[in-house]
């Protein structure tokens, strides 16, 4: 049986499909993350159960929509190498003739599939149980871009940083201590977009395009800082 | 030009150049020194056994010729081929079998198989896939997810997708590892059946079985090498007595 290199292209859609494959049939990930999403909902409304009436629920949106995003990131993080530690299926990847950021970016992808599709379902669900009845602006529509790049970057950054730990013994909690500094200044650009673009002022486009170039910025830099370091961090 | 790739590819793989050479290797982790000025030379078609008590070096010699790790100092070469320079070229020539599976338990023999073939651009995956089930004597259990192999299946499995790639240079870490009996026998019979054209390098902690199916013995002691020799100039009681001298115990 003949062999011949493969196209990076082809291993990136390869690592991608069994990525897929293997979260569609264990839903160990999307499980764990979906149901952390909406106990996050559950406790928000507990939070502003006395406050809903004195306060502009609107106001806050953006900040709770990124604290729900942030934190159900973090829990996929850790479990997606997880399983590629578990029978050392991460060295015969290291041991592939591959380039080694096709590691990254595949499983920077799919660490984004999933966190989409948990936003998917998490953020309808926001919308249902805190903006009924607010009186969303017509920017509304205007929340997708900080979502799109914030989540982008969240994957990136993200998947390097759950590389980095993956092996120390207090994982959950390093990865934690370096992902919130590292991604504070994309989630502050976020936070902004997203709330000037729910409350929809006549001013919206002040603070909505220098955070959102800052966000893009950023995500720029670092998925590249990223993808450069990233065979030395698996290496190492 | 002539690229590493293609070089590799129109390498002879029955030339007389060493498959695997070795010159005064050092690997350190901080300060501990796990390899210390390690020089050998392997030819082609090869079977080396490496020895050594648990923290000689073994495992870290393994993982840097097969570009797990890289060197501190000194220089490896495989196929002809600079370990530094072109790690790449190498992998696309060796196979691994480690006492860790290095599969996936959530996807199934099948899936596991296929997809180590795409990432090796084999050219029909699935082919591949079915011969070597056929191989390790797994095409009925094709399907079933590699969680619920028994540790024998799932070291068979292990060899056959290290085997996919055809590789010409297979590392097996202490393959026998928690195996039972049986399962022993099958992996003699499979390895039997793999060694035409290929050369390997295993670490065993089994003196009997490391010596009879080596070609060469690598004997290591602190990240030194105590001996290198071919099999033949060796009795294996004259071995033995050198190997419990190396670490410090008595025959029994």
């Amino acid at each position: 049986m003949n062999s011949t290199r493969p196209s990076t292209f082809t291993q990136y859609r390869t690592l991608l499909a069994k990525d897929i494959r293997r979260e569609f049939r264990t839903r160990e990930m999307l499980t764990a993350m979906g149901i952390y999403a909406v106990l996050m909902l559950v406790v928000f409304g507990a939070a502003l159960a006395t406050t809903v009436a004195a306060f502009d629920i609107l106001q806050m949106s953006g900040g709770l929509i990124w604290a729900l995003i942030v934190f159900t990131s973090l829990l996929g993080l850790t479990r997606s190498f997880s399983y590629e530690k578990e029978e050392g299926a991460l060295e015969a990847l290291l041991l592939a003739p591959l380039d080694r950021s096709v590691i990254f970016l595949s499983k920077a992808s799919s660490n984004l599939l999933f966190l989409a599709v948990v936003e998917l379902i998490a953020l309808p669900l926001f919308y249902f149980f805190f903006l009924t009845g607010s009186g969303l602006a017509p920017t509304f529509w205007m929340t997708l871009g900080p979502l799109i790049v914030g989540t982008v970057g969240i994957a990136g950054i993200g998947t390097l940083l759950a590389t980095i730990t993956m092996g120390t013994r207090g994982k959950d909690v390093l990865l934690a201590v370096l992902f919130i500094p590292l991604i504070f200044p994309l989630l502050y650009a976020c936070v902004c977009a997203t709330t000037v673009a729910l409350l929809g002022s006549e001013m919206i486009m002040d603070t909505y395009v220098p955070s959102m170039a800052l966000a893009i910025g950023y995500d720029v830099v670092m998925i590249l800082v990223s993808w450069l370091l990233y065979d030395f961090v698996v290496s190492v | 030009m002539m690229t590493p790739e293609t070089d590799a590819e129109n390498r002879s793989f029955a030339t007389d150049l060493p498959v695997v050479e070795v010159h005064k290797l050092s690997k350190s982790f901080g300060a501990r020194t796990a390899l210390d000025n390690v020089s050998f030379s392997l030819p082609e078609g090869a079977f080396l056994s490496i020895f050594g008590p648990n923290g000689a070096g073994k495992t870290t010699l393994l993982r840097v010729i097969s570009t797990l790790e890289r060197p501190s100092s000194g220089a490896v070469r495989v196929f002809d081929l600079d370990l530094k320079e072109q790690p790449e070229a190498i992998r696309e020539h060796i196979g691994f079998v480690s006492h860790r599976s290095l599969l996936y338990p959530d996807l199934t023999a099948e899936e596991n198989l296929e997809f180590t073939a795409r990432l090796y651009g084999m050219s029909d995956p699935a082919r591949c896939a079915t011969h070597m089930l056929a191989t390790v004597e797994l095409t009925a259990r094709r399907h079933d997810l590699v969680r619920s192999f028994s540790r024998g299946m799932t070291q068979r499995l292990a060899i056959a997708r290290a085997l996919i790639c055809d590789p010409h240079l297979v590392f097996l870490d202490e393959p026998y590892s928690g195996l039972d009996p049986h399962a022993v026998e099958i992996l003699d019979e499979l390895l039997a059946t793999i060694r035409q054209r290929r050369s390997f390098i295993m670490v065993s902690h089994d003196l009997q079985k490391g010596f009879e199916l080596s070609t060469h013995v690598l004997m290591l002691a602190k990240g030194r090498k105590e001996l290198f020799a071919e099999r033949s100039e060796l009795a294996f009681e004259s071995f033995a007595n050198q190997y419990h001298a190396a670490v410090g115990m008595e025959v029994a």
